[in-house]
C-alpha cells in the first residue's frame, strides 16, 4: 500500500507525458493549429515530401549550408529543416514577450552593476566568488561606460515548454547568439511551401529584424557621430555561422569585415577600403570575447584586431555585444536570475527558471549524486550540447564518470531535472510524427528593448531525443506567432 | 568605397569565371575537331593545349578526350575548370553580402554541377552537352550580374577581372597561333575555323569577312575589331572604361592603373594590321600581354595592397 502511494506521487511529480503543441490531452487540435491541421489533412504523404524537397532545394540554392570535411571530399549539407511550422498563439506570445523584456532588462542592469559598483555582490544576493571567478567575467570591462547600459544588444534565450504548458527559460545567450538567419530563412521557405495557410493564419511578420538590428546598433554609437559606420565582424568563411554573418550584413547593407580588414591607429578603428582607410563606429562582432583583440585577450588570435579593445575603452568605437556579457548567461549564475530580477526590478520573474541544483553547494551536490539517473548535468562553461549528461538516457558507466567529475570539480557543474520538452508534428520520412522542440526568440536591446515576434524552433530529429543542438542531430523549423484577432478589427 | 578585400574578391570572381568559360570552349572545340582522326585535328588539339600552357606535352594531344576531361574536371589541377569555378565560388562566398542573391544562385548552381559525384559520368556520357550547359550557365551568371547588381564599384571590379582575364586569354591564344614559335600551326581550314570557334568568333567573323577565312584576317578580327566582345581592342577599351569609373569612386591619389590602361587601350585603338605585321605580330602580342600584366599589378597596388603609411590620417 505504502509502496503504491509512493509510486503515484513520483508519477505526479514528473509527468511523463510531454506537452503536445498541436493537440490537447483529449486529442483535439488546439484552436491556433486548426488551419494548419486542416491543410495537412488534404495533402498526401507524397505531396508533403514534394514540399519538403522544394524547401531543401531553396536552402541549398541560397547557400544556407555548412561544410562537412570528410576524408575523400568535402561536401556541403543544409541544416535539417522541417516544413511543418510551429505555431504560438497571441496570448502565449504576450507572456513570452513581456517575460523576455523583463529578463533582459534585469540582466543588463546586473552586468552594469557587476562591472561598476558591484552592489548586488555586496548585498550578498549573488555569491561574489561565483561571479568574479567565472571564466566569462572580463576584468578589462570594469568601470567602462556602455551606452544605455545595453551590454547584451542581441540576446537569444532558449525557452522550453514544460508538461503543464508553461514556458520556462532553459538558458540565456548573451555572448554571440546565432540562429536568427535560420529564423528568417525558414520564414522565406514556409511562405513558399504553405502560402495559403500562411495568409489565412494571420502570422506576425519578422522581416523587420535586420533593420531593427541596425537601429539598435546605431543607437549605441556616440551622439556626436552623425551617420555612424556600422560593420559586422566575422571570423571568416570557414566559420559555421558564416552564412548568417553575410546574410545579416547584406540585409542591413553594411560591410562584412574580417580581422585582417581592420587597422587600429591612435585608438581609432579603420577598415581598409579601395579608397583608403575609413573609420568605423560600431562593430557587431560575431567573434568570441577571447578572440577580438590579441593585445587584451588571447594572444594567438588572428580573428580580431590588435588594439581594438583600447579603442573601445577610449570610447572611439562600440563593440556589440559588449565583451564580458557571458558572465550573465553563465549556467551557475543562471540559477540566480529570478533573484536578480527581484533585486533590480522589484518584480517576480514572469518566465520561470528550470529548477537548478548548484553542485558547489555540498547539500545540493549529494542530492544530485544520489539521483544522477534522473538529472541532466551540465558543465558550467560548456555549450552546444557538449559536456552534458542526460540521466535517464545514460549508462551506468557514463554516470560513474560524471559522478567522479562532479566530486573532483563541483563548482564546474549544475544539475537540472530532466524536462520533457514539448513535442510538435514533424515530417519524418513520409510520415508525420511528434518530435521534441524548444524555442529561441531573439531580443534586441539598445536605447530600447525589442522582441521580434518570431523565433527559431529547434527540433530533436531523433525519436525520443531531447537534444536539439544542430551539432547533435537537431534541425529547425519556422515559428508562427499569430496576430491577436482583436487587433485585426478595422 | 568598398572593402579592399571585397574588391579583390570580386575582381577574382570575374577572372575565374572568364577563365572557366574559355577553358570549356577550348575543350569543346578540341573534342569536336578530334572526332575526325586527321593530322589537322591533332593540330587543333595542340593549339588548345598550348594555349593553356601544355605545349611541352605533345603526348596529351594524342588523347584529346583525356586531356579535355582533365582540363575540365581535375580538381587537383588548380588551372582546371572545376578548380576555377571552385575558387570563383569561394570568393563569392567571402563577399556574399556584396553580390545579389540572383547572381550568387547562378554561380552556386554551376559549382554544384561541377562537384556532383556524377559529374565524371555526365561528362563521359556527353562531354559536348556538359560543356555547352556549363558555358550557358556562365552566361546566365554574367547576365544575372548585369541585370541585378548595381553597376557601381563592385560590379566594375567584377568586369575589370572579366576583361583583363579575357584579354590575356585571347592574347595567349593568338600568341600560340601567330607568335614566334607558331610555325605554320594554322596550316589548314580546320585549324583556322577552330581558332575562331575557340574565341567564340566564328559567326561574328563570317558576318564581317564572309566565308573568306584567312589567318591575316583572323588576326585582324581578333585584335582590332571594334565591336566584337572578344577582340583585344574591345577588351582593352572596357578595361580602361571600368578603371576610369573605379578611379572616380577612388581618391584618384594613384594614377598608376588608369595611366597604364589608357596606354594599352591607345596602343590597340590606333594600331592597324599592316603596321602590326610589319613589326611582327609576336612582338606586338608580347608587348600587349606585358602591359596587361602591368595593369593587373597596378590595380592590386592601388586598391588592395596599398602601403598603410600613406593612408593613415595625419
Amino acid at each position: 500500500m505504502a509502496k503504491a502511494e509512493r509510486a503515484e506521487t513520483a508519477a505526479a511529480q514528473s509527468p511523463a507525458i510531454p506537452y503536445d503543441e498541436m493537440r490537447g490531452l483529449d486529442g483535439k487540435v488546439r484552436p491556433h493549429y486548426a488551419e494548419l491541421a486542416a491543410r495537412i489533412e488534404t495533402l498526401s504523404s507524397e505531396e508533403l515530401s514534394e514540399r519538403q524537397r522544394t524547401l531543401e532545394r531553396f536552402f541549398l540554392l541560397q547557400g544556407i549550408t555548412f561544410t562537412v570535411y570528410g576524408a575523400e571530399s568535402t561536401t556541403e549539407r543544409i541544416i535539417p529543416t522541417d516544413l511543418l511550422p510551429r505555431i504560438i498563439s497571441a496570448e502565449e506570445w504576450k507572456v513570452i514577450e513581456t517575460g523576455l523584456t523583463q529578463r533582459l532588462k534585469a540582466l543588463n542592469m546586473f552586468l552594469a552593476d557587476i562591472y561598476s559598483g558591484q552592489q548586488i555582490l555586496m548585498d550578498g544576493v549573488v555569491p561574489r566568488d561565483l561571479v568574479l571567478n567565472a571564466p566569462s567575467y572580463q576584468r578589462a570591462m570594469q568601470n567602462l561606460y556602455v551606452p544605455h547600459q545595453a551590454y547584451a544588444n542581441v540576446c537569444g534565450s532558449d525557452l522550453i515548454r514544460q508538461p503543464d504548458g508553461t514556458f520556462a527559460v532553459l538558458e540565456d545567450n548573451l555572448r554571440v547568439p546565432s540562429g536568427v538567419s535560420y529564423m528568417l530563412a525558414n520564414r522565406e521557405a514556409s511562405k513558399r511551401v504553405f502560402p495559403g495557410t500562411f495568409r489565412g493564419a494571420g502570422v506576425r511578420p519578422i522581416d523587420r529584424y535586420p533593420d531593427m538590428l541596425l537601429t539598435t546598433l546605431k543607437s549605441m554609437a556616440a551622439d556626436w557621430r552623425p551617420n555612424p559606420q556600422v560593420v559586422v565582424l566575422t571570423p571568416g568563411v570557414y566559420n559555421s555561422a558564416y552564412f548568417e554573418h553575410a546574410y545579416l550584413a547584406r540585409l542591413m547593407g553594411v560591410p562584412l569585415v574580417e580581422g585582417r580588414d581592420l587597422v587600429v591607429h591612435d585608438n581609432m578603428v579603420y577598415m581598409r577600403t579601395t579608397t583608403g582607410l575609413r573609420r568605423i563606429d560600431v562593430i557587431y562582432r560575431r567573434v568570441d570575447d577571447d578572440f577580438i583583440d590579441p593585445l587584451t585577450f588571447r594572444r594567438d588570435s588572428g580573428l580580431g584586431a590588435a588594439g581594438l579593445f583600447n579603442a573601445y575603452r577610449a570610447g572611439n568605437v562600440v563593440i556589440c555585444n559588449a565583451p564580458g556579457t557571458g558572465v550573465a548567461d553563465d549556467k551557475a549564475v543562471y540559477a540566480y536570475v529570478p533573484e536578480i530580477i527581484r533585486y533590480y526590478l522589484g518584480e517576480d520573474a514572469i518566465l520561470p527558471n528550470i529548477e537548478t541544483f548548484l553542485c558547489r553547494e555540498p547539500a545540493q551536490l549529494s542530492h544530485v549524486l544520489a539521483n544522477l539517473d534522473k538529472f541532466v548535468v551540465k558543465a558550467v562553461g560548456a555549450s552546444g550540447g557538449y559536456g552534458m549528461l542526460v540521466g535517464p538516457h545514460s549508462t551506468k558507466a557514463q554516470q560513474a564518470e560524471f559522478a567522479a567529475a562532479l566530486k573532483a570539480d563541483p563548482d564546474n557543474y549544475i544539475a537540472q531535472p530532466t524536462i520533457q520538452l514539448s513535442t510538435g508534428p514533424c515530417l519524418i520520412g513520409n510520415e508525420i510524427d511528434a518530435r521534441h522542440v524548444d524555442l529561441r526568440p531573439f531580443i534586441l536591446s539598445g536605447d530600447k528593448i525589442v522582441v521580434t515576434p518570431g523565433a527559431l524552433t529547434r527540433v530533436a530529429l531523433r525519436k525520443g531525443s531531447l537534444v536539439v543542438n544542430s551539432s547533435q542531430g537537431g534541425g529547425s523549423k519556422d515559428t508562427w506567432v499569430l496576430t491577436d484577432r482583436k487587433d485585426l478589427q478595422p | 568605397m568598398m572593402l579592399a578585400r571585397v574588391a579583390d574578391s570580386l575582381y577574382w570572381i570575374g577572372r575565374y569565371v572568364e577563365r572557366a568559360e574559355h577553358l570549356c570552349r577550348l575543350s569543346d572545340v578540341m573534342l569536336t575537331a578530334t572526332l575526325d582522326r586527321t593530322e589537322s585535328a591533332t593540330q587543333v588539339a595542340r593549339i588548345a593545349l598550348a594555349a593553356v600552357g601544355d605545349e611541352a606535352d605533345l603526348k596529351k594531344a594524342q588523347d584529346p578526350y583525356e586531356a579535355a576531361r582533365a582540363l575540365v574536371l581535375d580538381r587537383e589541377d588548380t588551372g582546371s575548370v572545376a578548380s576555377s569555378l571552385g575558387f570563383a565560388r569561394e570568393n563569392a562566398r567571402q563577399v556574399r553580402d556584396q553580390i545579389t542573391t540572383e547572381t550568387w544562385e547562378r554561380l552556386n548552381m554551376i559549382h554544384f554541377r561541377m562537384t556532383d559525384p556524377n559529374a565524371g559520368r555526365a561528362f563521359a556520357d556527353g562531354s559536348q552537352a556538359f560543356l555547352h550547359d556549363t558555358i550557358a550557365d556562365l552566361h546566365l551568371f554574367k547576365g544575372a550580374a548585369d541585370a541585378t547588381m548595381s553597376h557601381g564599384e563592385g560590379w566594375r571590379f567584377l568586369l575589370l577581372g572579366v576583361y583583363l582575364e579575357r584579354a590575356q586569354l585571347i592574347g595567349s591564344l593568338l600568341e600560340v597561333c601567330f607568335g614566334e614559335k607558331s610555325k605554320r600551326i594554322l596550316a589548314d581550314h580546320t585549324a583556322q575555323t577552330s581558332l575562331l570557334r575557340m574565341s567564340c568568333a566564328l559567326e561574328p567573323y563570317l558576318r564581317v569577312y564572309t566565308a573568306d577565312i584567312r589567318p591575316d584576317l583572323i588576326l585582324e578580327f581578333l585584335l582590332l575589331d571594334d565591336d566584337f566582345p572578344r577582340s583585344m581592342r574591345f577588351c582593352t577599351a572596357r578595361i580602361e572604361e571600368h578603371l576610369a569609373s573605379i578611379g572616380r569612386h577612388a581618391d584618384a591619389e594613384s594614377p598608376g592603373p588608369d595611366r597604364l590602361a589608357g596606354r594599352l587601350r591607345a596602343r590597340l585603338q590606333y594600331a592597324d594590321i599592316d603596321e602590326v605585321q610589319a613589326g611582327g605580330a609576336s612582338v606586338f602580342l608580347a608587348a600587349i600581354l606585358d602591359e596587361c600584366a602591368a595593369v593587373h599589378k597596378a590595380v592590386y597596388e592601388a586598391f588592395v595592397a596599398y602601403p598603410l603609411e600613406q593612408r593613415l590620417p595625419a
